[in-house]
């Protein structure tokens, strides 16, 4: 039987990388090859679904680097004899991280030394968005595609007590963000957007902030910001939630707004248009492919366009309608079904090709 | 045109539409402009200078909390029996893993002692430091704020024929910085004087054999002895006093020994006049007096040092030719 595995840093069920590598292994056992997830940290919970990074096969017919950080699996990846496949999600640059934290600026650094250094090693690689195609392209890789990455666009319902409580509290214009607290994702800049809305155009809105703590240093930056800006009432801290809490999300905001200032894909702002949320984006590396017609995307993210551009969603029921049916639209491109026949697609002939 | 291509149309009617709008409003000064500006600075204020301001501190306290090993070993397995097997061997070997685990949580926290010690020692080095700059340069913030807004001063064109005169037997290339003067630039050429400008200002980024960056900037990887001559001007009235030294020092460093040197001056109190109170006394390197550039050129045994005002008294000329 032919196997090919896949090699990926870390693995968690709570993260884009770790479902995409535990659905992409489902896919390539749909295909019949054997494949196994090796890793070298290992959430608890998927202990009996991955094994430790040294028991990767060396006579396994292809391994495929899940590659989104820097981390000495590459190279026990880059040196194995079989076929090489890179999956790549994009490695956030350091100078938007270095600053912040120690640890993460060194490993995201390996990270992009280790993407040059492995070039004319890979046979193939995947890329989530064009964005990140381009970048491996630049850097000489001879064959390269994009297939986005797979993940399920939740059918959970929302949690009722959320949606109450949400629906409850609510005020004015009610902004969205999804992600990790983190410098690339520029939450400051959505604080200063929401500030501004409230003053400019005298909407009592409301900022919601869903996702982990990223850099310490970064996350105290925000805290100080918000309380500078006056406004500790109007921004909530949701942190990390259920799938069925972040739907009530999804269903009780007016609108999603990404500022981020660097996105190798960006999976909430699918997320966002197929529960029918207006998307408005800041268009820069992948999001505006991301995007791509089915939201609002500015070409710049100074807060007086921002407050405007969400003032004019929250009160033009045409334009926000719109939005809903065609980020509706887009978000059905990214079907896991349609998604996973691409990949399906793909290392079928990959592996015919061997 | 199906509902996507018409839709997409429709956005980006919006987007124009609302950029208008933003446009508009702030034009109009409803916007809360000074907001906005605080919020900015208050975010540059808390980005840290490095990575080691924030990172070290939090790099070790994750050391710290991955140093403590824990001797449970998981039995999680697909089969009962394996999670049986897994239990079994856990239970029987727990003696030897947790003294095994007690013996390398004890070399972690061994580690992250001197780990402690060099942060604390950093942090030391960084207080120092910081406190040296204030001495130093305390108002580095505010003179910055003012230099922005400040034009330049023309150069007096009597001081053409003296330069190029002066210039004419230059063995090299001749520096001209950082105040560019594009006719000046253009006469000197004219004459024969091999002369390239350098100036931080984008403004006559079109010239030709002008760089853009700032003097020091250039100097500093100029090679040294490279220079036939060169002419200090501009910096001259708007650097602190370090700035210039420095500037000069690292002008005479790459000039070749018999470089034709010429600094042009305005004078303290046109500079006072023009600029009023508050900028003399926060550009605490408001020009040296034409005295000083002497003195200091003097000192690094400069020739045939000779000073032109000129005619309307507001500038100096200082020539010289370095041995």
């Amino acid at each position: 039987m032919t196997s090919v595995h896949q090699l990926v840093p870390t693995i968690s069920p709570r993260d884009a990388v770790g479902n995409h590598t535990l659905a992409l292994q489902g896919v390539l056992r749909g295909l019949g090859f054997e494949s196994e997830i090796f890793s070298m940290f290992r959430h608890p919970d998927l202990m009996t679904k991955t094994h430790y990074v040294d028991q990767l096969p060396p006579n396994a017919d292809a391994v495929i680097y899940q590659l989104s950080i820097g981390s000495p699996v590459a190279d026990r990846w880059a040196r194995h004899p079989g076929k090489k496949i890179a999956n790549y999600h994009n490695i956030t640059p350091i100078s938007l991280v270095g600053k912040w934290d120690g640890l993460l600026a060194a490993e995201v650094q390996l990270g992009r030394d280790q993407m040059a250094r492995y070039a004319n090693v890979c046979d193939h690689a995947i890329c989530d968005s064009d964005f990140n195609k381009a970048e491996l392209d630049a850097l000489g890789y001879p064959s390269t595609e994009t297939v986005p990455v797979l993940f399920d666009i939740s059918s959970a319902k929302a949690d009722k007590g959320t949606l109450t409580r949400l629906l409850r509290n609510r005020r004015g214009t009610q902004v969205l963000f999804v992600g990790r607290i983190a410098p690339n994702k520029a939450h400051h800049d959505l604080v200063a957007a929401v500030r501004t809305l409230r003053d400019a155009h005298g909407d009592e809105a409301h900022l919601h902030i869903v996702g982990t703590d990223g850099p310490p240093g970064y996350r105290r930056v925000v805290d100080t910001i918000v309380s500078h800006a006056g406004m500790r009432g109007h921004v909530t801290f949701h942190g990390s939630i259920t799938q069925e809490e972040l739907v009530a999300h999804y269903q009780a905001a007016d609108v999603f707004c990404c500022l981020s200032d660097h996105e190798g894909f960006c999976v909430p702002v699918i997320e966002a248009m197929h529960h029918g949320l207006p998307v408005v984006a800041y268009e820069c590396t992948a999001v505006g492919e991301t995007v791509s017609g089915g939201g609002l995307l500015l070409p710049e993210k100074n807060s007086l366009l921002v407050a405007a551009a969400l003032h004019r969603v929250s009160t033009d029921a045409q334009l926000a309608g719109r939005l809903q049916e065609a980020g509706r639209r887009r978000a059905a491109d990214f079907n896991r079904t349609v998604t996973e026949s691409r990949f399906r697609d793909s290392f079928s002939v990959l592996m015919e090709s061997q | 045109m199906n509902d996507s291509q018409s839709d997409a149309t429709y956005f980006e009617s919006v987007v124009s539409e609302i950029e208008a709008e933003a446009q508009r409003r702030s034009d109009s000064g409803e916007y809360p402009r000074a907001l906005l500006r605080s919020l900015d600075e208050e975010f540059r204020r808390w980005i840290p200078d490095a990575s080691l301001e924030n990172g070290v501190e939090d790099t070790i306290r994750g050391v710290e909390a991955a140093a403590y090993v824990d001797p449970v070993v998981p039995v999680d397995s697909r089969s009962p029996l394996g999670r049986y097997i897994k239990w079994a061997v856990r239970r029987f070997t727990y003696f030897y893993h947790r003294h095994t685990a007690q013996q390398i949580t004890a070399l972690g926290i061994h580690i992250t002692r001197p780990l402690r010690l060099l942060d604390a020692s950093v942090k030391n080095v960084d207080r120092r430091l910081s406190a040296l700059e204030d001495r130093f340069d305390v108002g580095t913030t505010a003179r910055a704020e003012l230099i922005a807004g400040i034009s330049a001063f023309p150069i007096s064109s009597d001081f053409r024929e003296v330069l190029a005169s002066h210039l004419a037997t230059a063995s090299g290339r001749v520096l001209f910085g950082d105040q560019v003067d594009p006719d000046l630039l253009q006469f000197l050429r004219a004459s024969g004087v091999d002369t390239y400008g350098v100036t931080p200002s984008s403004e006559r980024s079109d010239l030709v054999d002008v760089r853009q960056e700032t003097l020091i900037e250039h100097l500093e990887h100029l090679e040294d002895k490279s220079l036939g001559g060169f002419v200090l001007c501009g910096l001259t009235g708007r650097a602190s006093l370090n700035e210039q030294l420095r500037a000069l020092r690292l002008l005479l460093l790459r000039s070749k020994p018999d470089a034709r040197v010429a600094v042009i001056v305005v004078h303290a109190e046109t500079w006072s006049a023009r600029l009023g109170p508050v900028a003399a006394d926060l550009l605490d390197g408001r020009p040296l007096h034409p005295e000083t550039w002497t003195h200091l050129l003097l000192r690094e045994h400069a020739l045939e040092v000779t000073a032109v005002q000129s005619s309307d008294s507001q500038s100096t000329l200082i020539t010289a030719k370095l041995s």
